[in-house]
């Protein structure tokens, strides 16, 4: 999902990974990029809105918690501060505990796109369990109110 | 527009200047896949058909508004609506661009020329980590009492282990991010500091750059990129609709 391109032209490099949006980024990307941002329609038509169902996309910022504090603990721990020259088992063993636990320490709006993600694809797989996303609806027919 | 036409439900995904062509291979998230515009004035709306079958909001929705307004981001000035926006077809100029045409215009030519670029920064986590032990000796002394502790006797002490670390975190994110941003600022236009998502994230900051300024901007990314290197991994996105640089109304 994610493209990560060298810059052509320029001074070369390759030091920061490059995504060029325009649909080629990343869902996560996407959602960061749109979500509750660019002018709000309902600010201007008042009257003529249409009011559609919306799944709830959570892509909060979650304040740091205990889990957040164990999971740096952890992480913390599994370093061996006085690795140095070639590894030795323990060392190797440590290297794939570490990525193994990449997916733990995955940025959480990454981590609520990814969710979203996946409530979509079982939207798209088993139609009926759809219930299960909650929805919202995002405004009223404006007309509805006046009435 | 006979009636039915004038009530029809319309997608819209951003405002750009009447004179604009649409570029060709834009698909919209409507059942035809179409995009076009409706033009008042001076502006004009860049609009589509909308499923009206099933709630707005799966993947293809967000990708297809992302790729629509940044696709035409990338030829001219564009003002993102906020997803989704979905009114009848006649309000597209009786609601909002003919009351508001004057506004309009205003705002599309304050982004004339002009991109948006997200730069992201997160910490090497051993690195970083490598870096609070050895800074910070009662860390250090912390971790030594925890390891040394079976798991279920140590947890209010990993507790505070952590919040030691998130707290070392929180300040480095502090001085570094800023001094990132301060030396990319004053090749940009304008700048927004997006809220960060982990302790482990040093800056998310959204730019808007004159393109005529674009390479030298990305050249400066690319420079802090390379002195960061085994510390933090910068990921620069973009060029994109000016989505952070849309002023609240």
């Amino acid at each position: 999902m994610s493209i990560a391109t060298q810059r052509s032209g320029g001074g070369g490099g390759g030091y920061v990974e490059r995504a060029p949006g325009g649909g080629s980024s990343s869902l996560a990307d996407v959602v960061a990029l749109i979500l509750d941002k660019g002018l709000v329609i309902d600010v201007f038509v008042r009257v003529s809105l249409v009011g559609i169902e919306i799944l709830t996309i959570d892509a909060r910022v979650v304040v740091a918690s205990v889990d957040t504090y164990l999971r740096f603990a952890e992480a913390t721990n599994r370093l061996d501060l006085y690795e140095k020259g070639g590894k030795d088992l323990p060392g190797l063993v440590q290297g794939i505990t570490e990525g193994g636990a990449k997916g733990k320490t995955t940025g959480v709006l990454e981590a609520a796109a990814e969710k979203v993600n996946d409530i979509l694809a079982s939207g798209r797989e088993q139609r009926e369990e759809r219930e299960e996303v909650r929805r919202r609806p995002v405004r009223q027919r404006a007309r509805e109110n006046e009435e | 527009m006979n009636p039915e036409q004038a009530e029809r439900p319309t997608y819209v995904y951003g405002l750009i200047t009447a004179d604009t062509e649409l570029p060709d291979g834009l698909t919209g998230l409507g059942p035809s896949g179409q995009v076009a515009t409706i033009a008042h004035g001076r502006v004009a709306a860049v609009v589509s058909d909308v499923p009206l079958d099933r709630p707005l909001g799966v993947r293809g929705d967000l990708v297809a508004h992302e790729t629509v307004l940044d696709t035409l981001a990338a030829r001219g000035a564009v003002v993102p609506m906020r997803f989704p926006a979905v009114v009848e077809e006649h309000a597209i100029v009786d609601e909002l661009l003919a009351p508001n045409e004057d506004h309009f215009v205003q705002l599309l030519e304050s982004l004339e020329g002009r991109a948006q670029f997200t730069l992201t920064g997160r910490y090497e986590q051993d690195a970083v980590l490598r870096e609070v032990l050895e800074g910070d000796e009662e860390i250090r002394a912390l971790r030594e009492k925890v390891r040394e502790l079976p798991e279920d006797a140590s947890y209010y002490d990993r507790v505070r282990l952590g919040e030691l670390i998130v707290r070392e975190l929180e300040q480095r994110q502090e001085t570094e991010g800023t001094g990132i941003v301060e030396r990319l600022e004053p090749l940009a236009v304008a700048t927004v500091t997006n809220q960060l998502a982990s302790p482990e994230d040093v800056v998310n900051v959204a730019f808007l750059v004159e393109r005529d300024r674009q390479e030298e901007f990305e050249n400066a990314v690319e420079g802090i990129g390379e002195e960061l290197v085994g510390r933090i991994r910068l990921r620069l996105l973009g060029p994109v609709a000016p989505y952070d640089f849309i002023p609240e109304e």
